[in-house]
Order: structure tokens, then sequence, then C-alpha cells
């Protein structure tokens, strides 16, 4: 080892702390501005260069650096996106947040001719302000970082060199893996538009024009279609309403036939009246001042499954439904049976 | 009303006795501070000995689950007696809870 890497390295071991302490700042800020851009990534890593990896860099190419300043991967951090089209934005987001050294920066997506393939990442090597040394960040999807990964581990685990032949092949599948990427990224845009569009009718309130799923109950949800039932129990009592998730009654309406938001608009009208009856025979008599934003849409299930003849085993099955399997939905199914028919609800 | 809280491995058990109604609600939600703290337990809400719950008694389910959640712990109501029964039920609480 000669003298000038000896120095570097010298300089290295004192600068570690500095390093540590930027890698915390560094992971830190990403992290803070991802989660404030709403943006949802597979992984942040980072990690400070050891010194063995290092002295290697330096054997090789140590008299290109005058000092540790000119390193500019002692520090480096990567983020690994779901989407292609989040490195981009990810990338915008960075060169906001630290001081970009152009020069030195790589976009390697722009670096493959048109009939080429293979390392695909974009990396920046930024300043972290109060910071005397650069860092190199890495953004690339998880299907790059899976490729990049297995491409390193073959190619660099044995170090016999790879012949020419398995290295067409390891390219081969980045060009497949980059279709795959492409396709991910269209994938997301369609449901997302598919989405809008179905928060669209809803809102315009073209409800047989949406099928019943997930998506689009979810989406029938935010209209709040049991607002105005729920206000009414609310009114027996004076209660609060507490909010509690409803997604669970979409297996409900799709038992109870329905194909669109349309067939269970349908229900909802249909049953809400009989439906505060039964709350208002059950809470009438009570001071419950407490009720859940899933009474209304729970007592609408209830009178429809009993106007559609399920009787108790019926409403077992639904309690089933909502709750889970437990042999105490027989006790409240029976309970509710007989407060249905007080009011003769059947 | 008298609340106990029992630790058993994993479990944090609070068994109640008694008529949990508005009176009693304020040293129950103190008594029941211990399953608010509680990091990745299951907690259980023994109800063997309870006799009624009122809105406040509720609130009280109502706030353990909420900080459960948000610690990663699971709560689990047991042996409600009818009346009980009734009450989550006609609030529409019942599907909120697991019971057993």
């Amino acid at each position: 080892m000669d003298l000038h890497t000896e120095m570097l390295l010298e300089e290295y071991r004192d600068a570690i702390p500095v390093f540590e302490k930027m890698e915390a700042e560094v992971v830190g800020t990403l992290r803070e501005a991802l989660q404030r851009n709403g943006l949802i990534v597979m992984a942040i890593e980072s990690r400070i260069k050891t010194e063995e990896s290092l002295a290697g860099k330096l054997a090789l190419k140590g008299a290109k650096y005058a000092t540790l300043s000119d390193i500019t991967d002692v520090l480096g951090a990567r983020i690994v996106t779901f989407y292609t089209d989040d490195v981009d934005r990810i990338a915008a987001m960075v060169e906001q947040l630290f001081e970009i050294d152009w020069k030195n920066s790589v976009d390697k997506r722009m670096l493959h001719q048109l009939d080429s393939f293979g390392y695909n990442s974009l990396h920046y090597i930024c300043k972290m302000p109060g910071y005397e040394y650069r860092f190199e960040l890495q953004l690339r999807t998880t299907l790059q970082h899976a490729w990049a990964s297995i491409n390193h581990d073959i190619g660099y685990k044995t170090g016999v060199e790879i012949p020419r032949e398995y290295l067409r092949r390891i390219n081969r599948l980045a060009g497949i893996l980059e279709m795959a990427d492409d396709e991910f990224s269209r994938i997301r845009t369609e449901i997302t538009d598919y989405r809008r569009r179905v928060q669209q009718l809803v809102q315009n309130g073209k409800l047989d024009d949406v099928q019943l799923d997930g998506d689009t109950f979810n989406s029938y949800l935010q209209v709040r279609p049991f607002d105005a039932l729920n206000k009414r129990i609310a009114a027996i009592n004076q209660a609060e309403i507490e909010e509690v998730p409803l997604m669970r009654y979409l297996r409900v309406f799709v038992a109870f036939g329905c194909k669109t938001l349309g067939d269970v608009q349908r229900l909802v009208k249909q049953y809400s009246e009989d439906a505060y009856r039964l709350a208002r025979h059950q809470l009438g008599n009570t001071d419950l001042d407490i009720i859940s934003s899933g009474v209304g849409v729970q007592n609408i299930c209830i009178v429809c499954i009993l106007a559609m003849g399920g009787g108790k085993l019926g409403l077992v099955r639904f309690f089933d439904a909502i709750n889970g399997h437990n042999t105490q939905n027989e006790a409240i199914a029976e309970l509710t049976y007989e407060q249905a028919k007080n009011i003769q609800l059947l | 009303m008298k609340t106990e809280i029992v630790r058993n491995g994993e479990q944090l058990i609070a068994k109640f006795a008694g008529r949990l109604d508005t009176p009693a609600a304020v040293q129950t939600a103190e008594d029941v501070k211990p399953l608010l703290e509680a990091e990745k337990k299951e907690l259980i809400l023994d109800c063997t000995d309870l006799e009624y719950i009122s809105s406040s008694g509720l609130r009280i389910f109502l706030s353990v689950r909420k900080e459960a959640s948000a610690h990663g712990s699971k709560v689990v109501v047991k042996n409600i007696n009818d009346d009980i029964r009734q009450v989550f039920m006609m609030t529409g609480f019942i599907s909120l809870f697991e019971i057993q």
C-alpha cells in the first residue's frame, strides 16, 4: 500500500463519525420527503463503504483521488421503487432536497444503445448542506434491483470472467424486466383511470353503470350512502356516531345478488325505513348515546334478510359474514329475530 | 364496579365485575390504562362478571380497541351476557370487536 493510499484511509477513519451522522440525516430527509409527497417505495437502503472495500478501490484507481472529498461513494444510499414512473418523480424530489453534482451523476437508462439492454439505474452524486463530503444516491425499480443484485452475484462472486454467451442471456433478461416494469406502470395508470371514472359515475349518481366490486364499493362508501339513516338513528338518543369500517358489508350485498351499485342503492332506499324502525325499537328505551356508523347498513341488511325470507338462519349467516364465524352469532340472531317480530317486520 | 388486570404471557386480561355505568366509568378508564399502553399483546376484556355496560363503558372499550390497533395489539371480548350482547348489537359495534 502506498503512502497516498495510507493517507486517504487515515482520513477515512477520522471521518467515519461524520459519515454516520450524514447517513442518518440523508435517510431521514429522504423518508420524510417521500412521506410528504405520498410516495410509497419498496426500500430505502444505505451503507458506509467498509475500509476493506475502500482500500480495494484505492488500489485500482487511488491516484485519481487527491483527498477523501473526491471519492463520492463512501456513503451510498439507494431508493428501490415499485414503479418505473416513480424513479422520475423521486429524482425530481431529490433535486429539490440536495445539491446535485451533475457532472458526476449518471442516468444509466440513457446510456443504452437501441439494441442493448442491461443495468438501468439513476445515480446522483449529491451534497447535503453542511457537509464537506458528497454521497451517491441510486434510484431503481424493484425489478432493476433484482436484476442488478443477481447480476452482481453471478458476475463477481467467483471472480472468474463470465463467457459471452452467459452475459448475453443475463442481458436478455434485463430486456424482459424492462418490459415488465413498463407494463406494471401502465397497469397502475389504467387502474387509477378506472377508479377516477368510477368515482365520477358514483358522484354523478349513475350507479347502474357501475359494477359492484371492492373498488367501486369503496368509492360508493365515500359518498356516504348511510349517513342520512345513521343520523336519523342517532337522533333517537342524541347519540354521537363513531366511524367504523364498512367494507365488510360488500360480501353481504353480493350475497343479496347485487350486481351494480344501483342494485345496492335500491336496497338502501327500499329498506331504510324499516331499518330505522328496528333501531328505534332497539334504542328507544335505552340511554345509549353512542352508535357506530355501521348501525344503519347493519339494520338495512337485517330487514332485507327477513324480507327475503331468510329467517333466523339467514341472520346467523349475516352475522357470520360481518363478525366472523362465532357461536355467539346464533344468540345475536335469535335476539334480533325476536325484536323484528315485535315490530312486525317478518 | 371492579377491574382487575392480569398478565398471562402475551395476554393482558382485564376482568370486569359489576355494572360499568357512567359513575363507574371514570375509575374503570383509569384501571384499563395498562391495556392502552401494551405493545403487541392480546388484550382480553373478560366480561364474565360484568352485569351491565353503558355508553361510557362502550367508549372505554372503543378506546382500548383504538389504542390496541395503534400498538399492534388485538382485542378480544369474552363471555358477555345477553344484555351486553344486545348493547353491542343495537349500537352497531358488534362487528367491530372479536367476541367470544
